[in-house]
């Protein structure tokens, strides 16, 4: 018997009913409470986790298979003490509760969210439909003064760093304008949900089209700065040391900070090492880019000696990713399949690592899948 | 109404502070256009006019004759173009002929006209969900908490209606906004449940547990807290906390039926059959007349390998419910469990009756002929047809298809079938040793060993 026959339950019954319609299941599944094998929620140690990208069954992926990085052991947030701070250079700085935080309008956008050391063929990336409050209006409710050039933005987590650091909240900065563009947000729904708890819930700042670590989880302070505000947490903590690029040429370093997302495509299907018999079968995978759309993917199956144009089978929807799909005619033997992504401004990904970085980050090149094929 | 009248209510109208913008300029004009309302009338004959429409008005409404309602009330407020419960009369009337925007409006003037209470405000933003409106929606929640920031029942009136049209974070939201003013028992467990629906169990079990143990709340009200704790508890995957107080649930309020449901639903998944038996049992005692647990005692009668006994069950459903679809899959388990493909069929055929587009009805239908003696390849083939066209991606269907043409010794066509069924799910092993089974009786013998070593290939892969 299919179990959702009977499972319309609302067990607030002392009121009015408050879950009107809605079968449980189809409830705890709508709310993400079906974790596939995901270790639980508030988790003492800072959380590590993603699902293969296999497991992901359309072009979104759902909230339980969101990854997570974090940095220090998820914050117990209380949904009604929550609040939001904006302050710093500003002239009206104010707080807000959820409350008044998502009763204000909204926008929903696609968007892919990607660890900045997200391996070559990782999967510490997530794309879905976000919505939330844009952030510039969030700030020009404060009045911002005429010379802040850059925002700060903290998490209710917090915790060392580094040895040499003191235990501050996560935080990061990001620059006025890219926090003034219309796809910034602060987050509170994810697929028509609430955030997951362990993914920032209440609410988190989306940063679409650049690495998660700016997307700050658990935002509760948000302080906007003047050029010759230095002394931040952020600095503090020794955030500035982490999620640079650093290159080096000729001898000579060179660090900037990480932002964009670089283009990139994994193979989600087959996976590494797997053994398959021989005959046809749907290679597929997601591509994506911080800045541009996906035009084009295509594979190999041979290391990369020959190409074949996959099919999109999704269109690239905002900042989301693509899906795409290729059949693939698997004869015996040992084989080396790569996929490799091009947008709309004629970039391709990069067949290789580029040799003058010395950094962990960006890893977006194309990855070598093997496959034995009896 | 003469252009002099439709002026005076223009004019009239146009004082009122609710007649500032375009749109509630038209709407007035409207109005004048549409009510032909006696000027001449001194202000007693006036106000006996106005009650004799407006009840004329409530008895239209009452007997669901919106049209002459909204005619009745626009003569009503030409007449007495300050009556908020005019106005109000008038935006219901508009919205129950559909008419959204001018209910809208009505609402807005009866609101502007008499500030101090909350119901036109909530009037508009119900009319702003049916006319999907969700920016202007939240704007009357967010004036909402601005103009009556202490009205719990406002706001605890907003969450349940915006629970039931499934916008849960904004019931969330009003529900907090009332826990802030009220912080009864009745706005705590509405905060409870809504923080379980969105996801935020800690929060729901904190305030479902601070309730639950409330010796002091009638016992109806912390059954429900309880019950809350134990989906909380089982969302966060902690099972044993989730059965003890979905017992609890209904140890404090045995009339509950979702609270047997829930629990039964959560021992299924523990596989604890025969426990879940035990509560639903307990549930037909309390509630002798719920289809839905018994429907689901049936069921688990069969899983708990009662077979007779949950037979019995469903079939005493039926006799009361004859459309219940999932009965009818619960006897077909039972029969299939008791090796009676007989009955398994003619329950399946049952449920065709009941539901012909039951999911994967004719592939249920192709498999439980199959393992009839002697086997109808036949009918089993033309129901395969059906499933096909149905779903013509289902790898099943052209399994089962090869087993059927195996049978009937076509084993080209055999052979075929399996090959579509491999390309559409290339990583089940099942296929290729019916594949190689069919390539023996074909004299294929190469080809035979060659599947078979497929299939012990597959079945040492690590697939994820």
């Amino acid at each position: 018997m299919s179990k959702s026959a009977r499972q319309n339950t609302n067990l607030a019954t002392a009121g009015e009913p408050i879950v009107g319609g809605l079968r449980r299941r189809e409830l705890l599944q709508l709310t993400g409470a079906a974790l596939l094998g995901v270790p639980l929620l508030s988790a003492e140690a800072p959380q590590n986790l993603s699902s293969p990208l296999q497991t992901i069954a359309g072009t979104s992926t759902t909230p339980d298979l969101l990854f997570v990085r974090d940095h220090f052991k998820e914050p117990d947030v209380s949904l009604e003490k929550w609040s939001l701070r904006i302050e710093g250079a500003v002239q009206k700085p104010y707080q807000l509760g959820f409350a008044d935080l998502v009763e204000l309008p909204s926008l929903k956008l696609e968007a892919v969210l990607e660890c900045a050391g997200n391996v070559a063929n990782g999967s510490a990336v997530s794309s879905g439909l976000w919505e939330g409050v844009g952030l510039a209006a969030l700030l020009e409710a404060a009045h911002p003064d005429a010379d802040a050039v850059a925002v700060l933005l903290e998490g209710a987590d917090s915790g060392r760093l580094f040895d040499d650091c003191p235990a501050l909240p996560y935080s990061q900065i990001v620059p006025l304008t890219k926090c003034n563009d219309a796809e910034s947000l602060v987050a509170y729904k994810y697929n028509e949900l609430a955030l997951p708890k362990r993914n920032g819930f209440p609410a988190r700042a989306l940063f679409p089209g650049w690495y998660g670590m700016n997307s700050v989880k658990w935002l509760s302070r948000i302080r906007l700065l003047r050029e010759s505000d230095r002394e931040t947490t952020f600095h503090q903590s020794g955030m500035n040391r982490l999620y640079n690029r650093v290159t080096q040429n000729d001898g000579a370093e060179q660090i900037t900070r990480l932002s964009g997302i670089q283009l990139k495509s994994v193979l989600a299907w087959p996976t590494n090492q797997l053994k398959l018999p021989a005959g046809r079968h749907l290679v597929w995978g997601f591509a994506w880019s911080g800045a541009n759309a996906i035009r084009k993917v295509n594979v190999s199956s041979d290391r990369g000696e020959t190409w074949s144009e996959a099919k999109l089978d999704s269109a690239a929807n905002g900042r989301g990713w693509v899906r795409w799909s290729y059949p693939w005619l698997a004869t015996p033997g040992d084989h080396i399949l790569m996929s490799r992504a091009s947008d709309s401004n004629g970039n391709q990904q990069p067949l290789q690592r580029d040799p003058t970085r010395k950094d962990a980050y960006e890893l977006n090149w194309c990855s070598p899948v093997h496959c034995s094929v009896l | 109404m003469s252009l002099i009248g439709v002026r005076r209510f223009i004019a009239a109208c146009s004082e009122s502070a609710a007649m500032k913008g375009t749109i509630a300029l038209v709407f007035c004009c409207t109005l004048a256009i549409a009510a032909d309302c006696n000027t001449q009338l001194n202000p007693q004959q006036k106000l006996a006019e106005f009650k004799r429409l407006d009840a004329a008005a409530e008895t239209a409404m009452q007997q669901h004759r919106p049209s002459e309602a909204i005619e009745l009330y626009a003569q009503a407020v030409c007449l007495v173009p300050n009556s908020a419960r005019g106005f109000y009369g008038f935006g219901v009337a508009e919205a129950a002929a559909g008419r959204f925007l001018q209910a809208r409006e009505a609402f807005r003037m009866s609101d502007q006209l008499q500030p101090t209470t909350g119901m036109p405000l909530l009037m508009q933003l119900r009319v702003n969900y049916s006319l999907q409106d969700i920016d202007a929606l939240k704007a009357n929640l967010r004036e909402a908490a601005e103009r009556f920031p202490q009205d719990a029942e406002l706001h605890s009136a907003l969450a349940r209606f915006l629970a039931e049209k499934n916008l849960f974070v904004l019931a969330l939201a009003e529900s907090i906004r009332s826990q802030q003013t009220a912080n009864d028992t009745n706005t705590k467990l509405q905060l409870a449940v809504l923080e379980n629906t969105v996801g935020a169990y800690d929060d729901a079990l904190r305030q479902a547990l601070s309730l639950e143990q409330r010796t002091d709340a009638p016992k109806e009200m912390r059954g429900a807290a309880a019950g809350v704790a134990g989906l909380s508890y089982e969302s966060l995957h902690n099972s044993e906390q989730g059965v003890h107080y979905l017992q609890e649930a209904i140890d404090l309020d045995p009339s509950q039926e979702n609270s047997y449901l829930a629990l039964a639903d959560l021992l299924e998944q523990m596989q604890k059959y025969t426990a879940a038996v035990k509560v639903l049992e307990q549930g037909r005692r309390y509630l002798p007349e719920s289809r839905a647990i018994l429907l689901a005692l049936g069921a688990d009668l069969v899983r708990a390998e009662r077979y007779q006994e949950g037979i019995n069950a469903l079939r005493a459903l039926l006799r009361e419910a004859p459309d219940t679809a999932e009965a009818y899959i619960a006897l077909a388990d039972a029969a299939r469990r008791m090796g009676d493909p007989s009955e398994e069929l003619a329950a399946l055929r049952q449920l065709e009756r009941v539901s012909p587009d039951y999911p994967m009805l004719h592939v249920l239908i192709a498999r439980c002929l199959l393992n009839k003696e002697p086997a109808d390849y036949a009918q089993i083939l033309h129901e395969l047809a059906i499933a096909a066209k149905r779903n013509p991606t289902d790898p099943e269907v052209f399994f089962l298809q090869g087993k059927a043409y195996t049978g009937l010794e076509r084993y080209d066509e055999a052979a075929s079938a399996l090959q579509h069924s491999i390309e559409l799910r290339p990583l089940d092993p099942g296929p290729y040793y019916q594949l190689a089974r069919v390539y023996q009786k074909l004299g294929k013998g190469e080809a035979a060993r060659q599947q078979f070593e497929r299939v012990k290939y597959l079945e040492s892969n690590a697939v994820k």
